[in-house]
């Protein structure tokens, strides 16, 4: 953060989104036509947390699935900023989208997507391999991660197949988490834990900010996003309608977005 | 560019790749594909089995060919793999040499040379990949000594590593393959088809008729070998999940032709063509 406060010119924000649009044609529902996304502009940058808010069929899950191409954008850009370079993400050939999902940023959805033979331990040791940690290190940091996370160490050899949702939910924050890319896209990453776990996830997402990483999450809850979020942005029909602090933009969001 | 972005080398481009059987009638082409309902021509003299299908695979990455029966799927594969001769395109590979070479334009001598340790095949049916007659490391030894290993200790040597990665208790390498179940020959099949370390894998079906949680241990078994080993991977496939589990880009063809190609997950979330919509709800029912 001192960093940034001393260079003449702002980094530019990680993430750029300007009038990003989708709309579904359900062509088995009489090529019924549905409007996810009527034009988004947003940016996120370095160590910032912007939380999206909104009642459900807002577009909030669009805006991330557009982002990270599991929907296919049908108009707009995103650009994705590192300090070698950027991509339009929109644009990008598919095989070159493939090559940096995951690296250069990556998406935690509430849903654990792991082979199902593999325990806790390897699939998340597997996630830092995969962004290129040496394999004794992916899995001393796995290890921290699952223990934080209230992970019990009796379960990181079973298969994840049979762990419990919140526990299946743990592990796939911790992969989703470790060694982080700079961008991440949160998709209602806690929405099955308890209290306790809840707690400690909460803090695990909130020490990505610290150390940089930009952050653009889906939560259901407005106290997650009072604590976490440094901007909320609040969506209605596909928009975003309204933008500012959590402390300015929550509080007359009661009923709305839970 | 973003600089990290390990954008890996392009081992197999299949350009235009088309198959008809029966009569070779360019007319064919127009009366067929899934505008036409069928891959059959009208007066039944030609099938379209597949036509203007264009992918590429680079290095460390699945691709996934998707579709119902007779869509042309496995077509395809067979004229990569060369078990069909194709009836236009090209199928380049980048070779262990580096030049390039187009697969079609082969002679067949020179294609099954390749199937040596430059591009293997696992087929659904074991028997197609194995001599069930034969022990499980007789067929892992006769591709070794195709590739021109002569030594004896070696190649038990190499045989047992193979065994053993593909999870074929050792005790079983001396007993004939067709006293194993399903899912212990397709593993033997694994460990015959990566025997030579060839860079580019064609599966067909490769779990297809297994027991589902006999199905789930090739699959992972599958899985980690494709990313470990690093190959380039074709994977042909009726089944969503082996698609999504394997591959991060792929392909669904109808009646000979492709009719959508996305990320994998793209085109089971948000599919655009009708008729990917279709198939994608019934999968999910």
């Amino acid at each position: 953060m001192n960093s940034q406060q001393q260079d003449a010119q702002p980094r530019p924000p990680v993430l750029s989104v300007r009038g990003l649009r989708k709309h579904f044609v359900l062509h088995n529902v009489d090529g019924r036509n549905v409007n996810g996304l009527n034009g988004v502009d947003l940016d996120v940058s370095a160590g910032e947390h912007v939380a999206l808010a909104g009642s459900s069929g807002a577009g909030k899950s669009t805006l991330l699935k557009c982002i990270y191409r599991t929907y296919l954008p049908s108009a707009g850009t995103a650009t994705l900023r590192s300090p070698t370079g950027e991509v339009e993400l929109t644009a990008l050939a598919d095989a070159e989208l493939a090559g940096i999902r995951g690296r250069q940023f990556g998406y935690v959805s509430q849903f654990l997507r792991a082979e199902p033979r593999r325990g806790a331990l390897d699939i998340v040791a597997r996630a830092g391999v995969a962004r290129g940690m040496d394999r004794a290190v992916a899995t001393e940091a796995a290890a921290v991660s699952l223990r934080r996370l209230n992970v019990d160490e009796s379960l990181w050899d079973v298969f994840a197949s049979v762990l419990s949702g919140g526990e299946k939910q743990r592990v796939n924050l911790a992969a989703g988490t470790i060694s982080p890319p700079q961008l991440l896209l949160l998709d209602e990453p806690v929405s099955a834990l308890d209290p306790a776990n809840r707690e400690a996830a909460l803090e695990l997402i909130s020490d990505l900010t610290s150390h940089g990483v930009a952050v653009l999450a889906v939560f259901h809850d407005l106290d997650a996003m009072a604590r976490l979020a440094s901007r909320v942005e609040v969506m209605r029909d596909g928009r975003i309608v309204e933008s500012g602090p959590p402390g300015e933009v929550l509080h007359h969001l009661e009923g709305v977005a839970r | 560019m973003i600089g990290a972005s390990p954008m890996r080398p392009t081992v197999l481009r299949v350009e235009q790749l088309g198959k008809i059987f029966g009569s070779q009638d360019p007319a064919a082409v127009a009366q067929t594909g899934p505008d036409a309902g069928s891959e059959k021509s009208p007066d039944g003299s030609s099938v379209v089995a597949a036509w203007d299908v264009s992918f590429d695979v680079a290095s460390g990455e699945a691709f996934g060919v998707i579709g119902e029966s007779g869509s042309g799927k496995s077509t395809v594969m067979r004229a990569i793999a060369g078990d069909h001769s194709a009836s236009a395109g090209s199928v380049w590979m980048q070779r262990r040499d580096g030049s390039t070479s187009d697969l079609l334009t082969m002679s067949p001598s020179e294609r099954r040379a390749l199937r040596v340790d430059e591009l293997a095949v696992v087929y659904q049916d074991a028997a197609e990949g194995l001599d069930l007659n034969v022990t499980a490391g007789g067929n892992i030894a006769d591709r070794l000594t195709a590739a021109g290993c002569r030594h004896f200790g070696q190649i038990r040597e190499r045989a047992a590593e193979l065994l053993e990665r593909t999870e074929v208790p050792l005790d079983r390498m001396d007993d004939l393959v067709r006293t194993f179940s399903g899912g212990m020959r397709q593993r033997v099949q694994l460990a015959r088809a990566l025997a030579n370390r060839p860079p580019i894998v064609l599966f067909d079906e490769p779990t297809t008729g297994l027991d589902a949680s006999v199905a789930a241990g090739v699959l992972d078994l599958i899985r980690s070998l494709l990313e470990e080993l690093g190959i380039a991977a074709v994977v042909v496939s009726h089944d969503f999940a082996v698609i999504e589990m394997l591959t991060s880009r792929c392909m669904v063809m109808q009646h000979g032709r492709v009719v959508e190609q996305g990320l994998t997950d793209q085109l089971f979330e948000d599919p655009q063509a009708p008729y990917t919509q279709r198939l994608v709800a019934a999968a999910r029912a």
